[in-house]
């Protein structure tokens, strides 16, 4: 999740200059949600500057309405491996060959205009995302057809189970109101769907939505919730200060007392955020350097003290990582026999980093690096300019690096030149996080970033694998997986070993850590956030169906 | 009448020079905009995959593959009919409305705390100047302490302690959320004490500039032979303040004034976002971050506009204040 990130790190950032002006513990602690009465949730996803309207669930600057207003079928918690939570869906099965998908719709659902909800809907938006390739950032490509009022089936020319969860993930609008519009171009002002929540009113400095008394679910407990803009995360912390917001996802000084400096509130960390050192490993696709060689990374893996780094460079709010990037602990299941370590080594383990080397016909030089035909064992590492947390990581990592005889320089540039450098291979090395896809299931990583077809040669345009990994293997195993069931294990363990065995040895994204994405929430005045217990959502405000999912459950104190 | 036509064609000239700019310095920046868009939307919990990279792209029509005069042509052409086209990242917004929601804050703001440091810097400094050598000297390095403490320092510390310490005011925003923005008194006054913080830290940070000015121009004034003319005929030390010395000091600044009114347009980047305000400075920084050109091409159009116009002005008046001046030129 390099974006998220990116807010994070630019707020740690930030954060330093709120500690040194002494903002952090002194000043008062706030006493209610300043959003007024308390069934109010007040919560910044981080939108920075104003809000400019737009309530179309498919457009790519839409400011909200996902889950809370329109609904999809089923809801994928993708904090935890789990099934389904049903929504507008109750029950969805694949044919065999998994070509088709039937899904039985819940009955008895009405728009919030009052119209009834029925299966021509879910037709019509699919067959719309279709017709309009612009606005179909899923890629359906099947064939939707109403069986009856509440019956629904999606087929396809191939097996195409690894699409469930994407299909599952779109939010369903209504066709009477949407059939006379341009999907593109509206910013449907004034949202119907079938959520929990209906808009109540927009501004630019804020919009909120209120509960719909005739949601087909529980009505929420939660009256209205209010989504405000600030500058950035900097702001967000000053306001958790002045008790003025009731949830934001990114830090704030001094994160592990939080419980103590404001009482209110209490801090929970979820980690999904694989943090790698990627490299650009494809020497046959125009990448240079030394890293291009699977040793040299093999030894940068083993060089890293992962625990200093937690310690100096992540306040302590990381976790361990697994090599084969199945998400620790949640994804265990999904670990094959060929993974030895099960994470990462937490020290440095430096002999076993000097061995890689040397087996590989890498010499020690007298300045203490090792060289190899002449070229110095000296790594640029592309950091992005004020993500502090990253550039300290970095830091830190070549001080530890050196001591395996390898030199680690860091380079800063700006967001838009960072991602300039990775997407055309311009580069070595860059600090940066893999994500998710829209299932708890470790496909999706794989195949959007050891994919060849989201590859290309350096100097063209890369898509999520810039490290320009190329194994045939890998992207036949990706292909084989594609056409199995996500719950069939036993049958996938064959590819999803192949897959690990090669990513470990290539390693062209080596692991660091797992980044922590941390909540801060009022627990005075509302109960119900997720827990170490019930993990029913993925904890971040930013993440709109997981964030739609916690409304629902929340309950006001008193 | 020659004087204006040269001035006239002179600032067509600039014009012309600036709107050049405009269009160059946006398309030298690295990065595209489909990338920052996928990476904001990540964030905001979707996933991307490649298919999500190839619907955008053809969303916002990628790299545009018409040749640069081609492009350079139609920006022209559509800039003259007052279509600066659509925002990418408040896609499909235009870039028009964009820009109106964001310039009444920036302009009320900006603007009222200009003319309120203008007009008690020069008021002190004609008071100070008037007195030279007396304890009101120490007001110069008093307020150009206050000049030199870093900009966002001097907002953070007068945060602190008039936000957070004190509680007197809200800390960020432009107006209580609840309120529906409106001509009614309860949002305008939610609005005033809003702004009341943002506006005292530029008043403090600009002031000193208008002082000192001032100050100086009254000094070397008051040493004029007019000015012991007018003590000579006995006039009081007010009327020769007021009508003698002031008037004749105030014209650089009066200058001065105008021009700063033009940049009031561009608002105060650091102070939106100090203050989460709503303005244009904020537009303008999201704007280059995202790599909106569209965007960053009208805000910087409604700057050089602004300023532009506000030299255009000044000019103008001082062709006809100022016999000198049509006479030299």
């Amino acid at each position: 999740m390099s974006p998220t990130n990116g807010i994070r790190r630019r707020a740690v950032g930030a954060l330093v200059g709120a500690t040194a002006l002494g903002l952090t513990l002194t000043a008062c602690t706030g006493s209610g949600s300043g959003g007024g009465d308390a069934s109010t949730l007040v919560v910044y996803t981080g939108q920075a500057g104003d809000y400019q309207i737009n309530f179309n669930p498919f457009s790519p600057s839409r400011i909200g309405g996902l889950g809370t207003i329109y609904e999809t079928l089923f809801f994928h918690n993708k904090a935890q491996v789990s099934d389904p939570v049903p929504l507008l869906g109750t029950e969805q099965a694949w044919n065999e060959d998994g070509t088709v998908l039937s899904v039985t719709l819940r009955d008895g659902v009405k728009w919030s205009d009052g119209e009834d909800f029925t299966a021509e809907d879910v037709v019509f938006t699919f067959d719309m995302l279709k017709e309009t390739p612009s606005i179909n950032a899923g890629g359906f490509d099947g064939t939707v057809e109403a069986v009856d009022d509440t019956h629904v089936t999606f087929s396809f020319e191939e097996p195409t189970f690894v699409k469930g969860p994407d299909l599952m993930n779109t939010p369903i609008v209504p066709e009477h109101l949407w059939a006379d519009i341009n999907p593109v171009e509206d910013v449907i002002e004034e949202p119907i769907g079938t959520g929990a929540f209906t808009l109540k009113e927009f501004k630019p400095q804020a919009y909120t939505i209120e509960a719909n008394a005739d949601y087909w679910g529980d009505e929420p407990k939660v009256k209205e919730v209010r989504f405000i803009s600030l500058s950035g995360n900097q702001a967000g912390a000053d306001a958790i200060a002045a008790g003025t917001i009731d949830w934001q996802t990114g830090p704030i000084p001094d994160i592990q007392n939080t419980n103590k400096n404001f009482p209110n509130y209490e801090a929970f960390t979820q980690w999904q955020n694989q943090m790698v050192l990627a490299t650009c490993s494809n020497a046959d696709l125009g990448c240079t350097g030394p890293q291009t060689d699977p040793a040299v990374r093999h030894a940068l893996y083993y060089a890293l003290d992962r625990e200093q780094l937690n310690n100096l460079a992540f306040m302590e709010t990381a976790n361990e990582i697994s090599p084969a990037f199945t998400l620790t602990p949640s994804q265990d299941q999904y670990l094959t026999p060929v993974v030895t370590e099960l994470s990462a080594p937490e020290r440095s383990l430096a002999d076993n980093a000097k061995e890689s080397l040397e087996s590989a016909g890498w010499a020690l030089g007298d300045d203490g690096i090792y060289a190899k035909d002449g070229e110095r064992l000296s790594l640029t590492v592309e950091v992005v300019t004020g993500w502090t947390d990253y550039i300290t990581a970095i830091d830190t990592m070549a001080s530890q690096a050196k001591e395996a005889g390898i030199e680690l320089v860091a380079a800063q540039s700006s967001w838009n030149e960072w991602t300039e450098k990775k997407v055309s291979g311009n580069f070595q090395l860059a600090m940066d996080s893999l994500w998710q896809g829209p299932a708890p299931d470790p496909y999706y990583l794989y195949n959007y970033f050891y994919s060849s077809a989201s590859g290309a040669e350096v100097g063209e345009s890369a898509g999520n694998n810039y490290s320009r990994y190329d194994n045939p293997d890998v992207d036949a195993a990706i292909d084989e997986l594609s056409t199995l069931p996500l719950d069939d294990l036993a049958a996938r363990q064959e590819y999803f070993e192949k897959i690990q065995g090669a990513i470990i040895e290539d390693m062209p994204y080596v692991p660091v850590l797992t980044g922590g994405t941390t909540s801060i929430w009022n627990t005075a005045e509302f109960s119900g956030w997720p827990s170490g217990e019930d993990l029913y959502a993925f904890p971040a405000v930013w993440s709109a169906f997981d964030a739609a999912e916690i409304f629902k459950r929340l309950e006001p104190q008193g | 009448m020659n004087y204006f036509v040269r001035k006239l064609s002179f600032y067509a000239v600039a014009l012309w020079a600036a709107l050049t700019l405009n269009f160059a310095i946006p398309r030298m920046l690295p990065g595209n905009p489909v990338d920052i868009l996928l990476a904001k939307l990540q964030q905001r919990g979707g996933t991307v995959t490649p298919e999500t990279r190839e619907a955008y792209a053809l969303l916002l029509g990628g790299d545009s593959s018409d040749p640069l005069w081609v492009q350079y042509w139609d920006y022209l052409k559509n800039l003259a009919r007052g279509d600066l086209g659509v925002s990418v990242s408040y896609y499909p917004t235009k870039v028009s409305d964009v820009i109106l929601t964001s310039l009444p804050w920036t302009v009320v703001l900006v603007g009222i705390a200009t003319i309120i440091a203008a007009v008690l810097g020069v008021a002190l400094g004609a008071f100070v100047g008037w007195k030279p050598g007396t304890w009101l000297d120490t007001l110069v390095p008093s307020t150009t302490l206050l000049a030199a403490v870093p900009y966002f320092w001097l907002a953070l510390i007068l945060t602190y302690l008039l936000a957070r310490v004190l509680g007197w005011f809200p800390m960020q925003g432009g107006y209580d959320v609840v309120l529906t923005p409106g001509w009614n008194w309860e949002f305008i006054s939610s609005a005033i004490t809003y702004g009341f913080l943002p506006a005292l830290t530029i008043v403090l940070a600009s002031i000193a500039g208008w002082l000192l000015g001032m100050r100086n121009m009254m000094v070397s004034t008051l040493s004029e032979d007019y000015i012991l003319t007018a003590e000579a005929k006995g006039l009081t030390p007010m009327k020769i303040l007021r009508s003698y010395a002031s008037r004749n000091a105030v014209l650089p600044s009066v200058a001065g004034f105008a021009i700063s009114l033009g940049f009031v347009v561009s608002g105060s980047v650091i102070t939106e976002q100090v203050f989460s305000y709503p303005g244009i400075g904020g537009r303008l920084l999201g704007a280059v971050t995202n790599n909106d050109y569209a965007l960053m091409q009208g805000v910087f159009l409604f700057i050089t506009l602004a300023v532009l116009g506000a030299n255009l002005v000044v000019d103008l008046l001082y062709g006809l204040i100022d016999p000198r001046t049509r006479a030299r030129s």
